[in-house]
Parts: C-alpha cells; structure tokens; sequence
C-alpha cells in the first residue's frame, strides 16, 4: 500500500486508486468533451450492445456503470441516442407455462375413470345388498355432488401449483362445511342417503388422492374393495371401511405435502360457479330416468367409460390453448392483431380437442358394443350418444368458465338440465313411450352445446383478440 | 389464471418478497422520539378536528420489511396527530404476512392486488358522461404510452374508471376495444421524439401484454379511497394511480415521497434484463415514465430522500419549488464503539444485480491478494426472483477461491450487532438511494467504502471513500486504505457517527414530514 493510496476520508476514488477532492466521478477519462461523449458512448453499446434508445435509458446506464451524478448523465444524454436507429429483435421465444392444469386433468380424468369403473363394478353386489332402487337412488344422489365438488375443488385448490399445501391450509374448514353442508344432510335421507354419503366421501376424497400423485394407491384399494364385494361381503362393512381409508390417505396426502407457500387459493366466487357447473353436468348424468343408475347391472356405467376417455383426452389437449395462442401470436404484426382466421391457433386447438373427444368416444363405444355381453347389455348406442353428448357439453362449459365467459357457461348449463327435464316431462305427459335410452340426455346436452358453441367460436376464431380480452384478463 | 405480463411494470421491484432491502431486517418501533416539538396527543384532539391523511404503498408497508417499510412505520408513528388511512398496492395470488402492527391511529385498508383472480370492484352505474367516445384502453394508451403522453387523457380515463368501475372489466374485454386500441397503438408509436430513437417494432403478443397492463392499471384506478385531507403516495408508480383518480375528483393535496426514482427504477430493470424483447423494454418503461410524469404533475410537493433523486424528479419538469429534500433518518445510539480491527469486511444487502454482488467478489479477490488476512461476509438473501443471479455468484466466489474467507451468511435479525462486529462496510451497487446500511454504519461508527450512486455521495460525504460503481481496482484500493490504518478508520467512523446525530436521525426525518403535511394541509384547508 502506497502512501498515494492513502485517502483523507472525503473524497472520490478512481480507478487507479488516486482520490479526486471533489467528491464527484467524471463522466470519463481526462479530456476534451468529444472524448467523454466517445466514452460515454462506448459504456453504453458495452452495456447494452446497442445505442441507447432514449435520453433515460443513456442516463441510467451512465449513473449506473460510471458513476456519474444524475445532472452530468442528463446532460450528456440526448448527444447518445440516435433518431434513426431503428431497433429490431428476433421475436422472444415464449416458455411453456406451467403444467399444472394439465397435471391437474390428468388425476382428475383417472380418478373419474376409476369412481366410474368402481360404480359398474359394484352395481351387482350393491343392488343385491341394499336393492337396486335404493341404489339407483343413492348415486342420483351422489353423482351430481360428487361431481360438483370435483369442480368446485380444482377451481379453488386441485388447479393449482401448490394445489394441496393450499388445500391444506383450508383443509379443516372445507372438511368441515363438506360434512355439515353436504354429508350430514345427505346421510339423513332416508336408506340411500348413506349409501350417497359414502359414495361422495369416495370420489371426492380419490381427487385429492389422485392430485396428491397416489393414484396407484386409490385404484388398487377400489379394486381390492370389488373382490371384497364380489366375494359378498357386506356391503356396508366394504363401503364404511373403504370411506374411512380414502379419508385417512386423503389426511395423510395434505399432511404430508403441507410445505410452505405464498400462492394463494382460488377466488371464492369462481369456485362457487364452478361448483354449480359441475352439479350442473352431475345432474345432467342423472336426470334421465331411462338410464337407471345400478337398475340394470353394469349398464349404464360402463358405457360412460368411452366418452370420459374422450372427454380425458379432449381436455388434456384443450390446455394448449394457454400456449398455442400466444406462440401463434408471437411475430404477428399488430395489423392482423384482431382478425378473424378459422385456422388461427385458438380454432385448431378447440377443434383438435373436440376432434379428440368425438373420436375416442366413437371408437371406444365401438369396442364396449362388442363386448356388450360381457358388460351385460351396455351396447344401447343411444346410450353412447348421450354419454358423448354430455362429455362434449361437459368440456364446452368447462373452456367457457376457464375463459370466464360466465354467464354463457351458466346458461348452458342450465338450459342443458333444464331442457332434459322438460324434454322426459313431455314426452311423459303426452304419452309418448320413448324406449331410447338416453333421450332426454341427448336433447338436454344438445341444447346446452348448441348455447355453448357459438360464443366459444367468436372468441377463439380470433386469436389476438382471445388472447388479450380473454385469456389474459378474467 | 396466471399471465405473462406481470413483469411489465414492476410493483416495486424487489420489495413484495418479504425480503429486507438493506440491513433493517427489524421494523423500527413506532414510537419514534420526536423531541422537536410538543405536539397534542392523539387524545388531545377531538377526533372530527383531526386531518386523515391516506398513504398509499407499494410492494411495501405493512407487509415487507425493509428500508421504505421502517420508514411508513417510523412516519405513521411518529405523527400521530393525524389518522392514517393505509392502502395497501400487492402482487395478487400471494398470502402476505403483515410484518407491522398499525397503532392505534392508523387504519389498514383492503389491498389492492394487482392480477388476481378478484372480480373488479362494482358499484351502482352512473349516468355516462358525455366524453371523448374514445374507449379506456385506448384512452389509457395515449394517455401513458407516448413520451410525453397526454395527461388530460390520462386523467379522463382515471377518473372514468373510479365513476363506473363496473364497466372496466367489460370494456376490457370488448374485442371493438382491442381493435380500436391496436389502431391507437400503432399511431402512438409512429410518433417520434427528438429525446427517443423510434420505437420498436412490436407484435401481437406484446400489444396484448400491453393491453393487459393497462386493464390493471384501470382497475387499480377503479377502487374507491376514503375522503382525506392529504394523499400521501410512496411511490410514482402503482401507487400513485388511485391517488391521480382522487386528486383529479376532489382536488385533495398530493404528497409524493421518492425513496427511489421509480421510472429510473423501471430502466434499469429493463437493462438488467437481457431477456426481454425491445417492446417489452419499450412497455415498461414508458408506462414507468408516463405514470411518473402524471404524478410529477399531479404532486403539490415531492419529497425525495436525496438531492440525487431530485435531479431526475427536476430534469423531468419538477419545478424545485416543488421539491423538498427528507433524508431518511434512523434512530441512533448514544455511544459508538470501537473497530475490532479483525479487518473484518461486511455488506448488508440483497443479493441482486443492482447490488453488484460480483464487482464485490472481485473486489474482494484483489483485497485479500494484498491483505490475505482479511475476511468479508455478505449479509442479505437473495431477492426473490434473482436466484439464478445468487448462484452466478455462487458460482464465481468458487471460481475465485475465495473459501472462507468471503462467506455469504444470509438474513441476519441483528444488523446493528453485525456492523458493530466489522470494521469495515463495503458497498459495491450501480443504484441507490439513500442505503440504510451506510446510515447504519455510521450509527456505529464504522467507516464505509461505496459506489459514487445516487445519494451515497452525500451521505458518505466526509466519513467514507467512494470509487466509481465496477471499479474494481478503486474499490479494493480504498478497503485497503481504510483496513490498513486504523486511525484513519477511526477518524471516518466517528465523523460519520456524528454526521448521522447532524442529518439523519429519525427524529428529524419526522419533523420534516411533519412540517411539509401540515404547511399542504393547512394550505388545503
């Protein structure tokens, strides 16, 4: 250490380790204004690899990376920043987004596949337990709650991130309004009602299950609890001890993952439609009395099993959107900003879920016809019609809450219960004996798609405009 | 649903992670001892004579910690003659712990949280008024986006909003709207500028994050404040919206105090930022700017803790009558202590790029190849979102081999007994304020040697050595100085300690806001 190095406690030091009396850092190296300017000039295209676009922008990166007092940088600014540089940049790749929607479809669409398969499974040894009209009953009953829980669970909690450390703080709250608002009053109605407690206990504890990632651990209790049954164990044994372990895994699958996070819930209200919207698509599945939930064995539970594949499949895909629209949108001048293609991003991925959905369910009604008599009897085609129709209404109204078209989903929805009520009260009233199973299902979701469709098509045929007064403000 | 945008106009960079911006990881009590003069209590006087002044955060108080937070606290607190209304601006989608308790004359009101999932707030409509026939995306855009935008504009649509905040949303996603607002854009952008090269080219992709801003920015306006006799806003930025859209209806006075210069703020994050396209960096900040020229204009006083600051707040129009310098203040000890002389090194701060963590590596490397015996610690966390920066540093402290003898040691809950165990403060950032750390050092009498940014100049002004920010060499060669002579240590410490009991104790930066509310509100009445 040099004596020259030595400072006197109120001044400035330089590269070169000298002190300058004045306190101040020059803009550049000792000399003529052109050179500071030079200097001043070459700091910025180091820094930045281009001229400075703006008097602010030279100001800053002088303040910050020489040091110069703010009035210095301002003053030395406007000579730094050419007016006929034009500055281009190779559009910015855009990062996927998270994949939690779609993680989120995935547990979602097993567990629904499995609650289905354990229905048709169980439809024999129930319906000999505890009869097939109180069966039949009980899962009039549950479905449409199970159902609308599901929804309303994924809007606030499942859909998310950090889906069970944020269930896990509601946790005890929502169990407790779960169990007064839905099990308790459930449980008292009369001979079904503990069955639909169960029932609802089930699948909605196998979400939480299959969000938690033990999918595995669900399904084989669901298939050790069907040997059981099918082994004529007693029913209500099966069903109570197969609630309370769903519940136990359920606890320990929010316990376990309770880490710490700052993301927050769902809003409250957005969770409450869409717990109407899944009610709605429930009550759907059980308003057409020709279906006979549990009546008639395996059918018609198992004919369910294509369109929810379909409907699977339809919604995984259906997610891109959130990518697909903004990749086709990046490098796009803002001319064609707003106008309308059919073949946009928003369109094609719509259709190819729609596609998807169709095809899976046709194909898969196909194979289930086949070996209708081993599903015995679920080989009415109506019946795959119908299942197909609420499986597409079902992804319709799901895309259009996702896109916060609310009240469009709402009305389809309804318009969709309340067509098929309407459709078996009339055909009941007039007399007419339908023997299509599945009819006023088929009409009611027609209905609904027909409400659905054409406010979808608006939005997604234009993809700048979806993107910006759609997807990206809710 | 989450978006990409939410970076497009930093809520207050740095500061909504809970994490502290300097050294006070404490919040400062609020009973701040104000010994300039008696003034009532709160008891004193009647309620309905009392003034209610509205402060309006940003990213800040109640629920980080750090420098701005202590000083609301230390504010509030300390003038409790007054009622405060606090509004709180948040990121939306994160749980916030409140890391303050409001006494007993503050009030928290309902954040406002930016890109929630809330429905925007409604009230009962109001007759339309007959206006522009321009729709508020469009309004908004020329309202911010130009270089100097128009603030009649911008006013018109504030306050639209705050009248009929349940047309916001709807307006918003009226695809005519988007078509008028992407024909407004590209006249905007054509516009050129004499202080601005031409703007970038952008895409769809960067009109709708655009678009997406500036919905926020409506519904930001869209919530109602509660009457007050005094709009106290923290920062030119989100902050300042509501108060624009009440000032603009009622005419109430308008305080702007500036921590940080936020539309310089805004550049530098965007230069900082190589990732981001050149419309991106063109959207940031010129809505930086055109919310910073609103409020500039708005603003009866602004009151920047440095002359630093108010260079930029006169060189973008300020009148100086406007302008009044409050130091920030901390509350001091007593006594000093003396240097351990273990030729210790600290830096308190963030681990971020603006505290030019890697200078200091360097720094460091070229201090201990002269003084090996010599040791430095990093006190602070990494910001949230600069973790990939964290581990670069990381990663070049290995490459030095610095070892042991430059140790990172996270969050500290004692910054005071921290400093008190150095002998040196070391700060290497390329933008600044008015740091805490610096203000802290000097309450414990320790010398610091800082970068020339923003108001350390005058802070540091006789009782520590300043280099050029990235001056490697500069910087080492003024921590050897220091380490190497003892006296000289000394002689700075106790400057800057007395220095600290001259300008920039607590009390006195209370007594400054003190005077400046009363003078608006008086004036006001």
């Amino acid at each position: 250490m040099s004596q020259r190095d030595r400072g006197n406690g109120n001044g400035h030091v330089n590269g070169n380790g000298r002190l300058n009396g004045n306190g101040h850092a020059p803009l550049g190296g000792p000399g003529s204004e052109a050179a500071n300017s030079a200097y001043a000039e070459g700091v910025i295209e180091a820094r930045l690899g281009r001229p400075a676009l703006d008097i602010l922008e030279a100001t800053v990166v002088l303040e910050a990376w020489t040091g110069a007092p703010a009035r210095s940088a301002m003053s030395t600014a406007p000579d730094l920043v050419s007016s006929d540089f034009r500055p281009r940049d190779a559009n910015p790749s855009l990062e996927a987004s998270e994949d939690r929607e779609q993680q989120s479809v995935v547990a979602e669409g097993i567990t629904l596949v499995l609650s289905i398969l354990s229905v048709a499974a169980w439809a024999i040894p129930l319906s000999r337990d505890y009869g097939p009209h109180v069966l039949a009953h009980a899962i009039r009953f549950a479905l449409p709650i199970a159902v609308a829980l599901q929804w309303g669970l994924r809007s606030r909690y499942l859909g998310r991130r950090h889906a069970l450390a944020i269930f896990g703080r509601d946790g005890i709250a929502f169990c407790a309004l779960a169990m007064l608002a839905v099990e308790l009053p459930l449980a008292l109605i009369h001979k079904s009602g503990p069955i639909a407690a169960t029932f609802v206990a089930i699948w909605v504890g196998g979400a939480i299950v299959s969000r938690r990632g033990w999918g595995l651990v669900y399904a084989t209790t669901l298939v050790i609890a069907t040997i059981a049954l099918d082994r004529h164990a007693p029913a209500n044994l099966v069903l109570g001890s197969l609630t309370a372990f769903t519940l136990i895994v359920c606890m320990v699958g929010v316990l376990t993952r309770r880490q710490s996070t700052d993301e927050r819930a769902g809003s409250i209200p957005r969770a409450l439609l869409a717990t109407l919207l899944g009610g709605c698509t429930g009550a759907l599945l059980v308003a057409d009395p020709t279906l006979g939930w549990g009546v008639r064995g395996l059918h018609p539970a198992v004919s369910l099993i294509p369109s929810v594949i379909g409907s699977f499949w339809g919604g995984y895909y259906l997610w891109n959107l959130y990518d697909v629209i903004p990749r086709g949108l990046s490098g796009m001048p803002l001319a064609s900003g707003s106008s309308a293609a059919f073949r946009g991003p928003g369109m094609s991925i719509f259709l190819g879920a729609m596609l998807r959905l169709v095809g899976t369910t046709v194909v898969l009604s196909a194979v289930v016809s086949l070996i209708g008599h081993w599903t015995h009897g679920a080989d009415a085609p109506s019946l795959f019609v119908a299942f197909g129709s609420v499986a597409l209404l079902s992804l319709l109204i799901g895309l259009l809450e996702s896109l916060a078209l609310r009240r469009a989903a709402l009305v389809a929805a309804a318009a969709a219960v309340a067509a098929e009520v309407a459709w078996h009260e009339l055909a009941w009233r007039s007399g007419i004996h339908w023997h299509v199973s599945g009819a006023a299902l088929i009409v009611g979701a027609s209905v609904g798609m027909l409400l659905a469709l054409p406010p979808l098509i608006v939005r997604l045929a234009r993809s700048g405009s979806v993107l910006a007064t759609t997807l990206w403000i809710q | 649903m989450s978006t990409p945008s939410e970076a497009v106009i930093p809520l207050v960079r740095d500061r909504v992670d809970s994490t502290p911006e300097t050294a006070s990881v404490e919040p400062i009590a609020p009973t701040a001892p104000i010994s300039a003069s008696a003034h009532p209590t709160p008891a004193a006087i009647p309620r309905s004579r009392r003034s209610r002044v509205l402060m309006i955060t940003e990213g800040t108080y109640p629920y980080a910690v750090g420098g701005v937070s202590s000083w609301c606290d230390a504010v509030i607190g300390g003038l409790d003659h007054l009622d405060w209304d606090i509004l709180p601006i948040i990121a939306g989608g994160k749980r916030l712990r409140q890391n303050f308790v409001l006494p007993a004359h503050a009030r928290l009101l309902r954040s406002i949280e930016l890109w929630s999932e809330d429905a925007p707030p409604r009230r009962a409509p109001r007759p339309r008024r007959r206006g522009s026939g321009s729709k508020l995306p469009s309004q908004l855009l020329r309202g911010l986006l130009p270089w100097e935008g128009s603030l009649t504009e911008l006013t018109a649509a504030l306050v639209r909003c705050r009248e009929r905040p349940q047309a916001v949303r709807r307006e918003f996603r009226d695809s005519d709207s988007w078509q008028e607002f992407l024909l407004a854009l590209v006249e905007v952008l054509a516009v050129s500028s004499d202080q601005s090269a031409p703007a970038p080219v952008y895409d769809t992709i960067e009109a709708a994050r655009l678009y997406q801003t500036l919905y926020w920015v409506a519904r930001t306006a869209a919530v109602p404040t509660p009457p007050c006799s005094l709009l106290h806003v923290t920062a030119a930025g989100w902050a300042a919206i509501p108060a624009l859209a009440h000032k603009a209806i009622h005419g109430t006075p308008f305080l702007l105090s500036e921590h940080g210069v936020y539309v310089r703020e805004a550049y530098l994050a965007s230069v900082n930022n190589a990732s981001v396209s050149l419309g991106q960096r063109h959207i940031s900040t010129r809505l930086a700017l055109g919310l910073t020229r609103a409020t500039y204009a708005a603003a009866d006083m602004i009151a920047p803790v440095t002359e630093a600051n108010a260079e930029w707040e006169r060189g973008l129009g300020v009148t100086p009558d406007r302008i009044r310098v409050i130091p920030n203040g901390i509350q001091p000890p007593t006594h000093w202590t003396k240097a351990p002389g273990i030729k210790k090194v600290i830096a308190m701060g963030r681990i971020d790029p603006l505290k030019d963590v890697q200078t200091m590596l360097l720094v460091a490397d070229e201090v201990l190849q002269r003084m090996p015996e010599a040791r430095f610690e990093y006190w602070g966390p990494a910001t949230s979102g600069q973790e990939q920066y964290a581990r670069a540093c990381e990663r070049m402290h290995e490459q030095l081999g610095l070892g042991e003898r430059f140790r990172f040691m996270g969050r500290t809950a004692d910054p005071h007994g921290v400093i008190r165990n150095a002998d040196l403060v070391l700060m290497t950032s390329i933008s600044e304020a008015m740091p805490m750390a610096l203000l802290e050092a000097m309450a414990q009498a320790r010398p610091a040697v800082a970068t020339s940014v923003g108001g350390v100049p005058s802070v540091l002004s006789g009782c520590g050595l300043i280099a050029a920010p990235g001056d490697v060499h500069g910087l080492a060669s003024a921590v050897v100085t220091v380490l190497d002579d003892p006296n000289l240590a000394e002689r700075l410490g106790r400057r800057g300690f007395e220095r600290l009991h001259r300008r920039y104790t607590l009390a006195r930066c209370v007594t400054g806001y003190r005077d400046l509310i009363g003078e608006l509100v008086n004036g006001a009445a």
